[in-house]
């Protein structure tokens, strides 16, 4: 009896170290191309830019062999936030500037691009997640008039719709009033109170600019709309819409768990510079293309897929 | 005549079995018998298929009402969360979000029984998945997260519900739904239409196989009537005619079944019959014109013989006369006794004669008044009766039909030997006639020297004599004429008696036609005594 408890206890030993032994093997080995390991659940938030980008980061994922479960039109930043951390999306692209003032709650304007990476990275470690290698393209918020407004009223700058006559009201998205990035910053910032939020879906506030239902909209830097000149942006001289380079935010277990996923991720997110996000966002908004399709020709033509 | 048959099957060979086997109406019997029988089965067995295809038809189109009652269940949970989520941000208290979670609790049940019951319909079962999954992003990205923020900073959760992204998550899952409503209707509707149409089918075999059975029965009916019952009923008016006597009736036989063999094997028979009858005929024909030659011979032989005979005893006489008067005493007595021999010898042939008469030939049949046939009788006895004294007694006799001269030769025949045969001083005869059914039997008794019962047989054969000739005279015709004209007449005739005490002889003879009222009692009697 006692030499068979021996025995299975050596074979219980046998096996553990076999175990572990696989275990260590695992990072170490080269990812094939056949999909294996764990799916990685990529969301995108509701506009055409996150669509882009989503299919640019999951093809080339995809191509170097990971499983992606893309999940497009999660919806606006607080909401993909809540549903990366209560763990029901692995990552998602973030602009570095909303994350630190809409997600982390920080009101200090940050002096640069770098600062507003270094504070946000630090934020997202706190609660368990990485952000990798930012883009260079930056796509800030902005306030668009068109020129003949801005000449009626005199607007150049943000801090000159104070002197607007009556109430001002700007097409935005509606999380656009509670954000500091937005409706907050401009009240507590620039002290505007004069300011109403007319709430529109995203695309939709230069329809609304064109038709004369508002003066004002809120817009990205990287709308394929600002490229034909038909509306001028107002000077954020106080630095409100901070640097919104883009970056992906991933929990750190899915990190652990696919390795090179930073790698492959990083890579995309070197080539994204303002050019070709325009481009791409403009193929996508004006010409009608399909951003799988936008995305597919972009990560061709950089040699990426 | 059966014994043809095997004959003629096997001169046919082997085929002809087959096409006999074919043809016969056991053969085809059967074969319609198993026809019908199978049909029946056949009817009924596409009968049972379509009515459970129709019933599964049902089942089916029963199945997607429950689908589209489990698919509105699953929407109603949907509906509920996001109602459950808009009252907990709107309003922040916890306890609105009950209905979310009863939601969220108890949607991946009703998806896994929405999906069994469009589990028939590959697409709708795509489409379910479709909605699960759809269902399974909005629990996971914008309800949980929603539910999320709001505990954190609820202005935003309430900026988020503006975004409309939990509208549009809803709306096309509702789509979704109605999509599959939709389809799921249409699947019912072709599955009603299915089971309607399975179901007129079914109403429709049914109703054709019955018609189509009966028809047949009809049909095999009429086909018995017409091939069974119809010739049979020939061959049996064949065979009542053949019963009735005409043997020359035949029935067709062309057919080549058991009908036929039957037909073959009447006609046969009949014809057989008539051959043997024709034969009978003829050999009766034959026999008669022997017997009538034999006895003609005979007649003649005897008639010729009596002549030379007749001669013989009158030149006889001639020599006796002459040797008694030249006083030759022996040679008149030889010459006497060559006489009396000649003499003999033509009573012998006289009888002879006699006997082969009667019973030749047709009888002439009349009613005869029995009582006058018998006082003429007497009145032919009259001299023996006053010679012995004889006392003969005869009751009133019932009339009969027959030979009036061969009956009177009975009577005279009978009581001629009853007197004859006595030795007593007055012989005593009576005569009695009664009414038997169709015949009247005569008895005729007296009180002579009796018979021997032993040796009754023989008094009625030609020339038997119980007594020596020198005792009683005769022949010993007598009786046999009697009994061949009793028999002629379609009777008989027999004796019994006591040696010394006396005999009855008792004969039938038809009675005459008419009432019987004829028969008269014979209580009055007529005494001849003379």
């Amino acid at each position: 009896v006692i030499r068979r408890a021996a025995a299975l206890v050596l074979l219980l030993a046998a096996a553990l170290l076999v175990a572990c032994g696989g275990g260590d093997d695992g990072p170490s080995g080269e990812p094939t191309s056949e999909p294996k390991g764990p799916v990685i659940r990529l969301g995108t938030k509701n506009f055409s830019e996150q669509f882009i980008l989503g299919e640019l980061y999951r093809q080339a994922l995809v191509a170097k062999g990971f499983r992606v479960d893309l999940k497009e039109d999660v919806g606006s930043t607080e909401i993909i936030d809540a549903a990366l951390t209560i763990g029901k999306l692995d990552m998602y692209p973030e602009y570095v500037g909303v994350l630190l003032s809409e997600i982390a709650g920080q009101k200090r304007r940050p002096r640069s691009a770098r600062e507003a990476y270094t504070r946000a990275q630090r934020f997202v470690r706190s609660r368990d997640q990485r952000l990798l290698d930012a883009t260079p393209f930056s796509n800030s918020n902005a306030l668009a008039v068109k020129p003949a407004t801005a000449r009626r009223l005199g607007l150049r700058s943000v801090g000159d719709l104070d002197d607007a006559p009556g109430r001002v009201e700007i097409a935005a998205p509606p999380e656009f009033r509670t954000r500091f990035e937005g409706l907050l910053g401009l009240r507590e910032l620039y002290g505007l109170r004069n300011i109403d939020v007319v709430p529109t879906a995203i695309g939709e506030q230069y329809d609304a600019l064109d038709d004369g239902l508002v003066d004002v909209a809120a817009v990205f830097t990287t709308d394929g709309q600002l490229n034909a000149g038909t509306y001028e942006l107002l000077d954020d001289e106080k630095g409100l819409f901070s640097y919104q380079n883009v970056a992906p935010v991933v929990s750190r277990k899915m990190l652990d768990a696919a390795p090179g996923l930073a790698d492959a991720l990083d890579a995309v997110s070197a080539k994204l510079t303002t050019r070709a996000m325009q481009a791409m966002n403009a193929a996508v908004d004006l010409r009608g293309d399909r951003p799988a399709a936008v995305a597919r020709r972009f990560l061709r033509e950089h040699g990426l897929v | 005549m059966l014994k043809k048959e095997p004959k003629w099957l096997e001169a046919g060979g082997s085929g002809t079995v087959r096409r006999t086997l074919k043809r016969s109406i056991t053969a085809r019997t059967l074969v319609v018998g198993i026809a019908l029988a199978a049909l029946f089965g056949a009817v009924f067995l596409v009968l049972v298929l379509a009515i459970q295809q129709q019933r599964q038809a049902g089942r089916l189109a029963l199945r997607s009402q429950e689908a589209i009652t489990a698919g509105t269940d699953l929407e109603k949970s949907l509906i509920n969360m996001e109602n459950g989520l808009r009252g907990y941000v709107a309003s922040g208290r916890e306890r609105l979000l009950e209905p979310f979670d009863a939601g969220r609790r108890a949607y991946p049940r009703q998806v896994t029984v929405l999906t069994r019951l469009v589990a028939d319909e590959p697409s709708q079962q795509a489409a379910v998945r479709r909605i699960a999954s759809d269902i399974d992003d909005y629990v996971a990205l914008w309800a949980l997260p929603l539910v999320q923020l709001a505990g954190e900073r609820l202005p935003s959760a309430r900026s988020v519900i503006a975004t409309g992204t939990g509208r549009r998550r809803l709306d096309a899952l509702r789509a979704q739904f109605a999509d599959l409503f939709v389809r799921e209707r249409a699947v019912a509707r072709e599955r009603e239409l299915r089971a309607e149409q399975r179901s007129d089918v079914a109403v429709g075999i049914g109703v054709a196989g019955v018609a189509l059975v009966v028809l047949l029965a009809i049909g095999m009916w009429q086909y018995l009537r017409r091939a069974i019952l119809r010739p049979v009923g020939v061959v049996a008016g064949a065979a009542e005619a053949v019963a009735a006597g005409d043997l020359s009736v035949r029935v067709p036989a062309a057919r080549e079944d058991e009908l036929g063999s039957l037909a073959r094997s009447f006609n046969a028979m009949t014809a057989s019959l008539e051959r043997s009858q024709a034969e009978l005929r003829r050999r009766t024909a034959e026999l008669e014109r022997s017997n009538a030659e034999l006895e003609q011979y005979a007649q003649m032989a005897s008639h010729d013989l009596q002549a030379p005979l007749a001669t013989i005893s009158m030149y006889v006489e001639l020599l006796r006369r002459r040797a008694a008067e030249s006083g030759d005493e022996q040679a008149a007595e030889l010459l006497g006794g060559i006489h009396a021999s000649s003499g003999w010898m033509r009573s012998l042939i006289r009888d002879l004669l006699h006997l082969s008469r009667v019973g030749r030939g047709e009888l002439e049949r009349e009613t005869l008044d029995t009582n006058e046939l018998l006082g003429q009788v007497l009145d032919n006895l009259a001299g023996p009766i006053r010679d012995r004294g004889a006392e003969i007694v005869a009751g009133s006799l019932p009339a009969v039909q027959g030979d009036g001269r061969q009956l009177a030769q009975v009577f005279q025949n009978l009581i001629g030997n009853a007197i004859k045969f006595s030795d007593e001083e007055h012989p005593h005869v009576t005569v009695e006639g009664v009414v038997e059914g169709d015949v009247v039997a005569f008895l005729v008794r007296d009180n002579g020297i009796g018979i021997d019962p032993a040796q009754i047989e023989r008094i009625f054969r030609p020339f038997e004599r119980l007594h020596g000739e020198a005792r009683y005279e005769g022949t010993g015709v007598g009786l046999a004429i009697c009994r061949r004209i009793v028999e002629h007449h379609g009777g008989e005739i027999s004796a019994e008696g006591r040696p010394g005490v006396g005999s009855t002889f008792r004969f039938t003879v038809p009675r005459a036609p008419g009432p019987a009222a004829i028969e008269r009692p014979p209580a009055p009697q007529a005494t001849m005594a003379q």
